[in-house]
């Protein structure tokens, strides 16, 4: 009888209860940053764009409905300081007057054998479209979630700081973003 | 040739210290004045890196300077040296002491409210001391490092001009002794 109640609510789970889409959730911008971290003359320094926005669809029982959609205002750029952020700006790097905004948009979601999210998806940065792998730890709390997103990017694929600025003593190609979203559930 | 000193003459070191100092900060102002000149590449970085490190450096040797003078007795000064240049000689001495300590420490301040690296000649990095960006701070402390390097500038030409003064004017012992040390008494040879 248990065992017979326990297969009736599983049925009722996965065939009823499971939205026809991903759970579409609101950025709380306030808890919110999108962060990087790159070396400058072998030091370790953060960045953070200030403004971006996240449209986020993600329900970690259905990847294949899952969506993530960012547009990162270039300008919104801060290293916490003030003569870098101006050349970081300007034509030798993002050129914010030409490319103002990226845009990352997911492909699709896959599950690794430990358990791992991956989302592969595209970047759009100074003009240049690469492919970026984002691992991604999603944790509910209820109505509420926070999602921590990680990629690791080359500068040089985009662009960024080529020909005097290219060595990589003075400026590391390796960058680590990290996005991470405090979000509401929208009502479905 | 006596590493202290005596009361007829500087010894070794500090004469090593006096020196080595002097041509580092003869350097920083070149350095300085040309590298903010610079229009914004990998080598005005680089030009940057170097001007805080050799800051550093000055920093640390002027501390070394002032802890073995404290150790050792001044020369006498020239006989018939009036009170007033004494005193004169003794306060441009002081101040120069304080500038070229308070020059380093106001870049190295300048520097870390600019969140800027600050790697010793790429060897090892030295700390912060805001603890990060400050733009309250950063503004100050580079007037604080300009001004002072102008006072520098003017006491400089006070120190230079006496010593000169001494030599060619007076022709006493205060410059020599400082390039030579002691002149070796009767009977010591040279």
């Amino acid at each position: 009888m248990k065992l017979l109640l326990a297969g009736t609510c599983t049925a009722l789970v996965l065939g009823f209860a499971a939205p026809a889409t991903a759970q579409t959730w609101q950025v709380d911008m306030a808890h919110s940053s999108l962060a990087f971290t790159n070396t400058y003359q072998d030091v370790e320094y953060t960045g953070r764009f200030r403004r971006f926005d996240a449209r986020i669809a993600y329900d970690p029982g259905d990847l294949a409905k899952a969506k993530f959609d960012v547009t990162v205002d270039i300008g919104s750029l801060d290293t916490r300081n003030e003569e870098r952020d101006h050349t970081a700006l300007g034509g030798d790097f993002f050129d914010a007057a030409k490319f103002p905004k990226a845009y990352f948009a997911t492909t699709t979601f896959r599950k690794d054998a430990d358990g791992k999210v991956v989302a592969l998806g595209e970047l759009k940065l100074r003009g240049v479209v690469k492919p970026v792998q984002l691992t991604v730890t999603f944790t509910p709390h209820g109505d509420t979630a926070t999602l921590d997103v990680t990629a690791r990017l080359q500068r040089l694929d985009f662009g960024i700081g080529t020909g005097q600025w290219a060595d990589p003593s003075m400026i590391g190609n390796d960058v680590t973003v990290h996005g991470h979203l405090q979000l509401h559930a929208k009502p479905q | 040739m006596p590493l202290r000193s005596t009361e007829a003459g500087w010894g070794a070191l500090v004469r090593a210290f006096h020196w080595l100092v002097a041509a580092l900060i003869l350097a920083q102002a070149a350095i300085g004045l040309s590298m903010i000149q610079m229009g914004v590449t990998p080598a005005k970085v680089r030009v940057f890196a170097l001007h805080k490190s050799i800051g550093m450096t000055i920093l640390a040797l002027v501390l070394l300077r002032i802890a073995w003078r404290l150790g050792e007795r001044r020369p006498d000064d020239p006989a018939g040296m009036p009170r007033w240049q004494r005193g004169a000689a003794r306060a441009v001495h002081l101040a120069l002491y304080v500038l070229i300590l308070a020059i380093p420490l106001s870049g190295w301040w300048f520097n870390s409210a600019s969140n800027a690296p600050l790697v010793w000649f790429g060897l090892f990095d030295i700390p912060s001391l805001t603890g990060g960006y400050d733009p309250v701070w950063k503004p100050r402390a580079l007037l604080a490092h300009q001004t002072l390097f102008w006072i520098l500038v003017a006491l400089l030409v006070a120190h230079v001009g006496a010593a000169l003064w001494h030599h060619f004017g007076q022709r006493d012992e205060v410059l020599r002794r400082m390039v030579l040390g002691p002149r070796p008494r009767n009977g010591e040879g040279r």
